[in-house]
C-alpha cells in the first residue's frame, strides 16, 4: 500500500494540508508562548471563532474571499479585547492562572457560538474558482486543498521575511532570546508583545476560514485542534517560527499517515512524541534560547 | 506548620450538611447530585495534594480516574473478580502508572510540568480511545456494584451507595489530613515555597514529590473505580483532559492548600452546574429557561472571575475573614 505511488502523493498532500493548517495556528501560539511565557488554551477557540465569523460573513456578501479578509480581522480584533481585558494582568501571574482562565474561556466561546449560530454544524462553500480538482499522477484531486497548502507556505514565507528583515521582527526575536534587555534599551515590549498576540490571533483566525470549506464548523472544532496546535509548539520548541513550521509538518504528516496506517496507535504515539521531546529536549526541536 | 482553626468547624459542618442532605434527599439528588459530590471530592482533594501542597500543578489527573475505572471495569467484567478486590487493585495500578510516569516527569516545573501531564493524560485518553479490547470510544458497561449483601446493604439502592461514597469520600479526607499534617506535608510545602533550599539541605526532593503524586494518583484510581461502579459505564470520556481541567477549577474554587476546600470546591462547582442547567432555576430568576443550555457560558465567565479576583477560593477567602483581627496574613 505504501509503494502505490499514487496513495502515497494523495497521503502526502492530505498531510500536508493538515500541516498547514496547525502551522497557522501553532505559529502564533508559539511565539505567544516564547515571548511571553503565556499559554492561551483558548488559541483553539479562536480558530472556531474564525470559522464561525466566515460563516457569517459568507452568508452576508455571498463572497469567500469577504471571509477570507474580514473573518481573521474581527479574530484579531476579539484576541486584542481579551488581551486587554484579561490576558495583560496574567502575563505575570503563574502558568496555572492563565490555563484556568483560558480553560474558562474556552467554555464561554463554546456557549456563545451555540447561542449565536446554533448547535448544529454549518458550512461554508468552496469559493468557485477553486471548487475544481486537479489530476495528479491519474489521481483526482480538490484544488481548494492545494489552496491550504499555498496560504500555509505564503505564511510561513512572509512571517520568515518579517522576523528577519524588519526592524519589529529584529525586537521580537530580541525578545524571545532576552526580554528584560531588550525592555533595557528602551523598547516598549509591552506593545510589541501586543501586536504579535493580536497577529497570533489573526492567524488563528485565518486557519478558521481556510479550514471551514473542508471541515464542518460546529461548536466543540476548537477541542481536538488546540491539543494538537500545543503538541506543534512544543515539538517545535516555543517562540521559534521554523520550529512551529517543522512541528506542523511532523505532526501533520504522522497524524494523516497514523490514522491510515496504524489507526489504533497514531494518536498515543503522537502524544509519547510530545512526552519524550518535554522529557528530554525541553526546547524543542529548534530551540530558541540557548539550553541551560 | 499553618495554623488553620478554621478546619475542623468546616468539616464537621460539611459532613453534618451532607448527612442532613442526604437524610432528606430523593432519588434523584442520591442517584446524581451526592454521588458525583462525593466522587468529585476525592478526586479534588487528591488533586489539592498536589497543586495546593506540593506545588505540581496537574493537567492530567483524569487519567488515573480512567485508568481506575478501567481497571474495575475489566477485571469485574472480564475475569469475574469481585468489586472488593478489583477496588485495591485500580488504586494500586493508578498508583504503579503514576510511579512510572511520575519517576520523569516530577522533574519538571512550572509550565513544563502541566504541559506533559496534558500530554500523557491525553495519551491515556487516546489508548482507550483506540483500544478495542475495551471497548473503544463505545466503552464498556455491566460493571456491578459493591456487594454489602453481609452487612445487610444493598448497594444498588442510590440511597445506600451514595452513603457509600459519601464515607468513602470522608475516608480519602482524613487519609489526606494524617499526610499533610505529618513532616512530609510539611516538607511537600516547603518544597513549593523553595525547591533550591530543601534540596540544598539534603532533602531527596523529587523523591517527595514523587510520593505526593502518587498517592494522588491511587486515589483518583479509588475514585474512578467507585465511579465506574456508580454509572455501572465506563468510557473513554473520563480521561479527557477537560474533566482534568475541571477539577483543578474545583480546587481553586474552593481554596487550595487546605483540602477540605477542594471538597468544597467541588461541592460548589457541581451544585451550581446542576442549577444552572435546570430550567426552572432560571425561571425563578426572571430570565429566559433557555439559559439553562448554556450553563457553561456562566461557569467559564465564573472560573475567569474566581481565578482573577478571589484566587484564594472560597475556603482560603473564609479562612483570611476570620483572621482579620488577628496578625496580617503574608
Amino acid at each position: 500500500m505504501l509503494l502505490d505511488p499514487q496513495f502515497l502523493v494523495i497521503q502526502v498532500l492530505n498531510g500536508l494540508q493538515l500541516s498547514a493548517l496547525l502551522f497557522l495556528l501553532a505559529v502564533g501560539l508559539s511565539v505567544v508562548f516564547g515571548l511571553m511565557n503565556f499559554i492561551n488554551l483558548a488559541h483553539g477557540t479562536l480558530y472556531m471563532l474564525g470559522a464561525y465569523f466566515a460563516v457569517a460573513v459568507a452568508g452576508a456578501f455571498d463572497s469567500f474571499w469577504a471571509a477570507l479578509v474580514l473573518a481573521p480581522l474581527g479574530v484579531a480584533v476579539v484576541g486584542a479585547v481579551a488581551h486587554v481585558t484579561l490576558f495583560r494582568r496574567l502575563q505575570s501571574a503563574g502558568p496555572m492562572k492563565q490555563v484556568l482562565v483560558t480553560f474558562g474561556l474556552i467554555f464561554v466561546g463554546f456557549d456563545v457560538v451555540r447561542i449565536v449560530w446554533g448547535r448544529l454544524p454549518h458550512t461554508v462553500p468552496t469559493p468557485e474558482t477553486l471548487a475544481g480538482s486537479v489530476q495528479i499522477l491519474g489521481e483526482t484531486y480538490p484544488t481548494y486543498r492545494l489552496f491550504i497548502i499555498g496560504v500555509g507556505l505564503a505564511v510561513l514565507v512572509a512571517l520568515h521575511l518579517g522576523l528577519d528583515r524588519t526592524r519589529l521582527g529584529a525586537v521580537v526575536r530580541a525578545g524571545v532570546d532576552d526580554r528584560t534587555m531588550v525592555a533595557a534599551l528602551g523598547i516598549n515590549v509591552e506593545l510589541v508583545f501586543f501586536a504579535v498576540f493580536c497577529l497570533g490571533c489573526w492567524l488563528a483566525g485565518l486557519a478558521g476560514v481556510v479550514a471551514a470549506p473542508v471541515f464542518s464548523v460546529f461548536p466543540g472544532m476548537d477541542m481536538s485542534v488546540l491539543i494538537l496546535a500545543l503538541i506543534v509548539v512544543v515539538l517545535g520548541g516555543p517562540g521559534s517560527l521554523w520550529g512551529a513550521a517543522l512541528g506542523a509538518l511532523v505532526i501533520g504528516m504522522a497524524d494523516t499517515f497514523g490514522q491510515v496506517m496504524f489507526p489504533a496507535f497514531a494518536s498515543v504515539t503522537i502524544y509519547a512524541l510530545m512526552a519524550a521531546i518535554l522529557l528530554f529536549k525541553p526546547g524543542g526541536l529548534v530551540p530558541v534560547r540557548p539550553s541551560h | 506548620m499553618r495554623r488553620d482553626p478554621l478546619q475542623i468547624p468546616t468539616v464537621v459542618l460539611l459532613v453534618l450538611a451532607m448527612a442532613a442532605w442526604w437524610h432528606g434527599a430523593d432519588f434523584y439528588v442520591h442517584e446524581v447530585l451526592l454521588s458525583e459530590i462525593a466522587l468529585f471530592a476525592m478526586l479534588a482533594m487528591s488533586l489539592d495534594l498536589l497543586v495546593g501542597y506540593a506545588g505540581m500543578v496537574s493537567l492530567g489527573h483524569a487519567a488515573f480516574l480512567g485508568i481506575g475505572a478501567y481497571v474495575t471495569a475489566g477485571l469485574t467484567v472480564f475475569l469475574g473478580w469481585p468489586v472488593a478486590l478489583a477496588m485495591p487493585a485500580s488504586a494500586l495500578v493508578a498508583g504503579l502508572a503514576a510511579l512510572v510516569v511520575g519517576s520523569f516527569v516530577v522533574r519538571l516545573g512550572g509550565v513544563f510540568f502541566i504541559m506533559i501531564t496534558l500530554a500523557i493524560g491525553q495519551m491515556v485518553y487516546a489508548y482507550f480511545l483506540k483500544a478495542r479490547e475495551f471497548g473503544a470510544d463505545d466503552g464498556m458497561s455491566g460493571i456491578p456494584r459493591l456487594d454489602l449483601s453481609f452487612l445487610g446493604l444493598d448497594t444498588a439502592d442510590p440511597a445506600v451507595f451514595s452513603a457509600v461514597l459519601l464515607l468513602a469520600a470522608l475516608a480519602v479526607y482524613l487519609l489526606l489530613r494524617v499526610v499533610v499534617r505529618s513532616p512530609y506535608g510539611a516538607t511537600l510545602v516547603a518544597i513549593h515555597q523553595n525547591e533550591g533550599r530543601v534540596r540544598a539541605l539534603g532533602c531527596p526532593v523529587h523523591r517527595y514529590k514523587l510520593g505526593a503524586y502518587v498517592l494522588a494518583a491511587a486515589i483518583a484510581g479509588l475514585a474512578g473505580s467507585l465511579t465506574t461502579q456508580h454509572s455501572s459505564f465506563v468510557s473513554p470520556d473520563l480521561a479527557f483532559w477537560t474533566v482534568s481541567g475541571e477539577v483543578l477549577i474545583m480546587v481553586i474554587l474552593g481554596g487550595g492548600g487546605s483540602i477540605v476546600g477542594a471538597a468544597i470546591g467541588a461541592c460548589a462547582f457541581l451544585v451550581l452546574k446542576h442549577w444552572l442547567s435546570a430550567g426552572e432555576s432560571w425561571e425563578a430568576l426572571g430570565l429566559p429557561t433557555f439559559m439553562a443550555d448554556h450553563w457553561q457560558l456562566v461557569m467559564g465567565s465564573l472560573f475567569v472571575l474566581v481565578v482573577l479576583v478571589a484566587a484564594d477560593g472560597i475556603y482560603g477567602r473564609a479562612r483570611r475573614l476570620l483572621r482579620r483581627d488577628g496578625p496580617q496574613a503574608g
